[in-house]
């Protein structure tokens, strides 16, 4: 994409201006970004002894997955686990242009943090991350996850 | 366990399943030049209805995983079709066990192809989307 900067002291207007030809992830993100709309998870540190009490702001980009387990909502970074006060159905909308998909009931993985797609001997398919962690892509969510994918290509 | 509107698509697809399982028979009999008779007819739709309820409970196994799913629905499918046998058996008439062998081989061998492309598929699509994500990686680091 090209990129126009143009500098002027007397500029009393500043504003951007974006030509596209579609909406694509890419686009929206820099939408997000001026309108300084960019989303970020508020969370707090899952193990107790690393909480001090406040919130610590998370960028999309540095997440792996979230994960829902007993009404909680966790966020996995290579940082650490933070718990996350929001629900998967509403992260799920907020991060779809940030490359966040759903795979089962409970996780939404970041595609841009994945190492490898990977079927064992059992078939089920797993995603793994340079964590060295791995989720499960449930069977029920395949085909969206797959759309997902081929939504993402086309939007390239 | 099944709703009305998955009864009509279990049934849709059950039609679908016996035309194809039967005019393939038919086209076998015509190449082959041998014949059918009423029975074996009724027995090709039994074996239909029985195949066709048997995969259509995937969505029981969708938290197990596909190896359990494939073995399971294979024994409930041996299951079904030996107490079919065992109705014909008794009711119609005796099936000799040369009989019972070829009508479970003739079972099994689809089955155990299908699997097996199933299995070759899971691999060969998990792969295409590896690639894909690969390539979204690529783009999303050139953008930033």
């Amino acid at each position: 994409m090209k990129l126009n900067l143009y500098e002027d002291k007397n500029n009393n207007d500043e504003h951007v201006d974006v030509y596209y030809s579609n909406m694509r992830p890419v686009i929206r993100q820099i939408i997000d970004s001026v309108n300084s709309e960019r989303p970020q998870l508020k969370g707090r540190p899952a193990d107790e002894d690393l909480d001090d009490g406040e919130e610590v702001i998370l960028d999309p980009k540095h997440i792996y997955y979230l994960d829902h387990v007993e009404r909680k909502l966790f966020a996995y970074t290579a940082d650490g686990v933070y718990r996350i006060m929001d629900t998967l159905a509403s992260c799920e909308e907020m991060l779809w242009h940030y490359g966040f998909v759903r795979v089962s009931k409970s996780n939404l993985i970041n595609i841009y943090k994945i190492t490898q797609l990977k079927p064992d001997l059992n078939m089920k398919v797993y995603a793994s991350f340079d964590n060295g962690e791995r989720i499960c892509i449930n069977r029920s969510y395949k085909q969206s996850f797959n759309e997902y994918l081929q939504r993402m290509r086309r939007m390239r | 366990m099944m709703d009305r509107s998955r009864f009509v698509q279990y049934l849709i697809e059950m039609c679908c399943v016996y035309t194809i399982i039967s005019v393939a028979g038919a086209i076998v009999n015509i190449i082959a030049g041998t014949q059918t008779n009423n029975v074996n007819v009724l027995v090709m739709f039994a074996t239909c209805v029985i195949a066709t309820f048997v995969l259509y409970m995937h969505k029981l196994f969708d938290n197990v995983s596909p190896l359990v799913m494939i073995i399971v629905q294979f024994l409930t499918a041996c299951a079904l079709i030996g107490l079919m046998l065992l109705g014909i058996s008794l009711f119609i008439e005796p099936i000799s066990a040369r009989g019972w062998f070829e009508f479970y081989r003739s079972f099994t061998i689809p089955y155990i192809i299908f699997a097996a492309f199933y299995y070759y598929r899971v691999f060969a699509e998990a792969r295409k989307q590896s690639e894909l994500i690969r390539q979204l990686q690529q783009d999303h680091r050139d953008l930033q």
